[in-house]
């Protein structure tokens, strides 16, 4: 397991993050004070109903927000190196080279008016990973073949590709320059499950293989379970579960990852019935007092409702619940 | 690819059927024929009236009239010319026809590249002075009085600052003497562009083709040698000066059309700059670290460009409305001012004529406008 | 729902209603609610879209100048029954007995000051404006009725239809307008009516009816329109009631642009010299040129600017809410969303 090298100083440490949008209806709190660290070559899933905050972590990571989005506060640091505070320019260097990332819709990820290959060499030109023309496209060639794609596909458009096509090469685009660290943003939601099924595999080889460290985004929960080392849940902005995948899923904590779970068909194949979590997510421009979750949870008390409960830690597993759902001793050891 | 054009030009052969049709109607449908003109002397004979009309084939059934205007007109006989008698319609307008396309396309070239250029920088920074400035201005020149502001600007550069003359093709004291005619000039002054734009364009050519030792200030330096040849060239001919002075005339009318024309472009390329920028590719682009004006100009403006032309025609049709009121205020002696002065003078061939040149021209642009697209959108030249 | 005594009256609606109290609902007279439910739901839809609209500076700047000069084309009848004698004031035959040296500069009875042929130029302003807007409003209402109705038909039919009426489209956009215009008028004595009538039926069967007809197809394919067929609604029915009203907000919106169009034709072909028309400004234009006073400069400048500056101004104000129009029509382009 590529747990080994989880004692050495993490790859990414995010500290206290909150961004949020200027919309006309006033400021949207889309990420509050999330917090959360990657080891080296480990993998972290992201999971949470859309609309809580996932993609704007990863954009945000990339420091590539919309003209309205605002970083409030908090500390990106890759490498020890805080990103927050560095110019357009700098950051330029950091994008792709350190940190690249797997987009949400591959479909258009791809820019129509150029062949594919060439859209993998400018990345590896712009950050001089290789010198020569003829020496990027080697690379894409290697990158093509590693993602199962055919070398010889580099002359074709995005639109001569299929889905699943597509998805690979923005695979390949992303190892092009051997970043540290990828982010995978619903990296297979738009294709059917057979190709997401093997590409999910191929994705996990890759990262190992290279022993890079990963951010894996879905709101599907079985998906993120199968390629990832540590999860964390996400609701309304906030971070309120984070442990090793393993333990999550044995056993829940905060009751939205519980609610979360009995959604989605079992991973292990045990039946069970499928439950709906009622009502919907908060407005994030006029968001609950207390916990966010509370008008939806099952166990809500007064406290849930005045102030937002604080981290129960144990070992390397937390949740930010008054009622945590499993007794915190036996936890973690 | 090959379909999609193969339909297109049938479309056009199509529409300048339809041209050709309409200018027939057109004559039928407006009171008194050809013959009228040559008959207007009371005094001629009513015998030999109805010969004239004879002569003309107006005692023939209609559709037979019909068939015989479709094949001069498409074997480019346009019938003689009322006012420039006995000069063939034709003859008149194949003179005339240059001066107007080098007026239209030199004009049309610079206002597309400064609208496009300022429509791309006015979308990446939005909000800024530049944006209300360029849109105001820009807007104000668009729908702008395009006669009164031709006027005016021969007021400025003619009669204040006195640096251009104020409009006609070229200057009589200047040419008394000269042993060349102004066509023969001209059309050695076309045949120098011809060569500067394919030197320009194979270099170009070639600089793509080396990849990266190509790239930078390399290839349009040689471009600059190229264009610093032509006035040495011409300098030995002997007759520069005639040259020279075709020139002069020629900025001001050019200028006039540019500054009118290019906001169309730039106003359209601002809106659909502003749809590309939300694209994936564009955010893939910057999340790749590309710099800032990589990601402007060869992602979000490469693909912004593709509905620009598209509406092109619009911009071009615009432009050679323009270019016949510009020639009428700079006495251009072009095919906008044949029509004009056709019209005046009630010359109906030419009036015709002008009106059929000037059809086969926008569609010779819609054309040039398709094949452009092909070029540039993947997704129809590889289908 | 909630039972209620059947005498009290219902409680009234929220939000702001154009009738005061909401619609009262009673499904015997369903149609005429019906309607008021629609009327309330457009009056929101132009609400929502104002406060939109007026975020735009400029378009609410250009709105203002279409007033003014709405309000001069109303001014000139007044001034004529009221202060003005006929005889001098009159934009066409009048004469200013008071002044010999024609064109007389601005001064307190001609406070534009007079043309070549003595008339005041105030006046002929005043009178223009109006012409200018009947010409503009019948080509703009022309243009969209027609290019509504071809839109809608076109995309509704579709087949054989919709490529005749297309073909018809890209064979008058490829036909440059004004040279068109200049064409016809060799031939035929264009007045203003005949004008407006001809600008509107070449625009209406033209680009407009195009950018109508994709948007009609997006209309086409919603589930209300299946629904309305389902429901046994005739061709005629589903096309007048269903989609055509749907495309109103564009063609409010194209039917600016169609406006500035024709104002900017007229005054360019009366600056030509022609057109049958008794007084624009483009005529006025035509005056000072043909008597060679534009290339004096700012000698004579009462003679160009202040219709020059008319025709430029109303051109661009219909054109810039034409403009914002589009930002509120088409959500893509504001600047903030959501």
């Amino acid at each position: 397991m590529p747990m080994t090298t989880a004692d050495t100083e993490p790859v990414l440490k995010v500290v206290d993050l909150s961004l949020s949008y200027l919309t006309r209806q006033g400021p949207l709190q889309a990420v509050q004070s999330v917090s959360f660290e990657l080891g080296r070559g480990q993998s972290l899933g992201l999971v949470g109903e859309s609309g809580c905050g996932k993609t704007s972590i990863a954009n945000c990571l990339m420091r590539l927000l919309p003209d309205n989005g605002r970083l409030t506060s908090g500390q990106i640091l890759l490498d020890g190196q805080d990103l927050v505070p560095l110019s357009e320019e700098e950051m330029r260097h950091f994008r792709w080279g350190q940190m690249a990332m797997v987009f949400q819709a591959a479909m258009n990820a791809l820019d129509p008016v150029y062949r594919v290959g060439q859209q993998v060499v400018e990345a590896i030109e712009a950050h001089g990973v290789e010198v020569t023309t003829a020496g990027a496209r080697e690379r894409v060639a290697r990158l093509f073949r590693m993602v199962g794609l055919d070398p010889q596909l580099m002359e074709r458009y995005p639109h001569e590709f299929s889905g699943g096509m597509r998805q690979r090469a923005v695979i390949a685009m992303a190892l092009a320059c051997d970043p540290s660290v990828i982010i995978a943003d619903e990296p297979t939601t738009a294709l059917d499950v057979i190709v997401q099924d093997r590409l999910l595999r191929e994705l996990k080889g890759v990262q190992r293989e290279l022993s890079m460290s990963m951010i894996y985004i879905s709101h599907d929960i079985g998906v993120v379970a199968e390629v990832t080392d540590r999860i964390g849940v996400m609701y309304a902005g906030r971070l309120v579960e984070l442990g090793d995948t393993a333990d999550v899923f044995g056993a829940p904590m905060h009751p939205y990852t519980a609610a979360l779970m009995s959604s989605f068909p079992s991973i292990s194949g045990e039946k069970h019935e499928l439950e709906t979590l009622p009502g919907e997510p908060p407005n994030l421009a006029n968001p609950p007092a207390g916990c966010p979750f509370h008008p939806r949870c099952a166990y809500a008390t007064e406290e849930c409702r005045e102030e937002f409960p604080a981290q129960v830690q144990r070992g390397s597993r937390w949740t930010a619940c008054w009622h945590p759902l499993t007794d915190m001793a036996g936890v973690g050891q | 690819m090959t379909s999609y054009l193969a339909r297109r030009a049938g479309q056009m052969v199509l529409t300048l059927f339809l041209i050709v049709t309409l200018t027939f109607f057109l004559v039928q449908a407006q009171p008194g024929d050809y013959a009228t003109f040559y008959s207007l002397n009371p005094d001629i004979p009513a015998e030999a009236r109805e010969q004239i009309k004879a002569s003309f084939g107006l005692d023939k059934p209609l559709w037979q009239q019909y068939l015989v205007h479709m094949k001069n007109t498409f074997t480019g006989n346009f019938g003689v010319s009322f006012g420039h008698y006995p000069r063939p319609v034709m003859e008149v307008l194949a003179e005339r026809l240059p001066r107007t396309v080098v007026l239209f396309l030199s004009a049309t070239a610079v206002s597309f590249y400064v609208g496009f250029f300022l429509g791309k920088a006015i979308a990446w920074r939005r909000g800024g002075v530049l944006e209300y400035a360029a849109t105001i201005s820009g807007a104000t020149l668009f729908t702008a009085f395009t006669p009164a502001f031709a006027l005016m600007m021969i007021w400025i550069f003619a009669f204040k600052l006195g640096w251009l003359p104020v409009g006609k093709f070229l200057d009589p004291l200047i040419w008394r003497g000269a042993e060349v005619s102004a066509n023969h000039v001209f059309s050695y002054m076309l045949a120098t562009a011809a060569v500067f734009i394919a030197f320009a364009f194979l270099t170009l050519l070639a600089a793509r083709k080396l990849g990266r030792l190509g790239t930078g200030r390399m290839p349009f330096l040689v471009i600059a040698g190229g264009a610093a040849v032509i006035p040495i060239v011409w300098a030995f001919t002997g007759v520069g000066y005639l040259a020279l002075d075709i020139l002069r005339h020629m900025i001001l009318p050019i200028a006039t059309l540019t500054l009118i024309s290019f906001a169309g472009t730039m106003l359209l390329t601002r809106n659909s700059m502003l749809e590309t920028m939300r694209e994936d590719y564009v955010m893939a682009a910057r999340a790749k670290g590309l710099p800032e004006k990589v990601v402007r100009d060869r992602h979000a403006a490469r693909n912004a460009l593709l509905p620009v032309i598209t509406s092109l025609v619009y911009s071009l049709i615009f432009a050679i409305d323009g270019s016949v009121i510009i020639e009428g205020v700079f006495s251009w002696p072009g095919t906008g001012m044949t029509l004009l002065e056709a019209v005046r003078s009630e010359d109906l061939p030419l009036v015709m004529g002008s009106m059929v040149f000037i059809g086969l021209f926008s569609l010779l642009a819609h054309v040039i406008v398709d094949v452009l697209y092909v070029y540039l959108d993947p997704r129809i030249r590889y289908q | 729902m909630i039972e209620r005594p059947p005498n009290q009256p219902p409680p009234a609606g929220e939000g702001v209603s154009l009738f005061g109290d909401a619609p009262e609902i009673d499904l015997s007279r369903g149609r005429v609610d019906l309607t008021l439910v629609r009327l309330r739901m457009a009056w929101r839809t132009l609400r929502d879209g104002w406060a939109v609209f007026v975020e735009s500076r400029i378009g609410v700047l250009s709105l203002a100048i279409i007033a003014v000069f709405a309000l001069m084309a109303f001014s000139h009848p007044i001034l004529m029954a009221t202060v003005w004698e006929p005889d001098v004031y009159d934009p066409v035959t009048g004469y200013a007995f008071d002044r010999f040296d024609h064109p007389a500069p601005p001064n307190w009875r001609h406070p534009l000051g007079t043309d070549s042929l003595g008339r005041d130029i105030l006046s002929q302003l005043l009178f223009s404006a109006k012409s200018e807007f009947i010409l503009g409003i019948t080509a703009a209402l022309v243009t969209v009725g027609i290019a509504t109705t071809v839109g809608a038909v076109a995309a509704y039919y579709g087949g054989l239809v919709d490529s005749l009426l297309m073909r018809l489209a890209d064979l008058i956009i490829a036909l440059p307008g004004i040279s068109l215009l200049i064409v016809l008028s060799a031939l035929f004595n264009l007045n203003l009516f005949y004008l407006a009538l001809i600008i509107g039926v070449l625009g209406g069967f033209g680009g407009t009816a195009i950018i109508l007809k994709s948007q009609a197809l997006s209309i086409r394919v919603k589930p209300y329109i299946e629904a309305a067929r389902a429901a046994g609604g005739s061709h005629f029915h589903v096309i007048f009631v269903h989609i055509i009203p749907n495309l109103l907000p564009l063609s409010l919106l194209y039917m600016m642009f169609t406006v500035t169009g024709a104002i900017f034709a007229e005054a360019v072909l009366s600056f030509l010299g022609l057109l049958d028309i008794r007084m624009s400004w483009g005529i006025m234009i035509h005056t000072a040129n043909v008597g060679g006073y534009l290339l004096s400069g700012a000698n004579y400048w009462w003679l160009v600017i202040p219709a020059g500056a008319s025709i430029t101004l109303l051109c661009s104000a219909f054109y810039l809410v034409g403009r914002a129009l589009d930002e509120v029509v088409n959500p893509r382009l504001r600047r903030h969303d959501g």
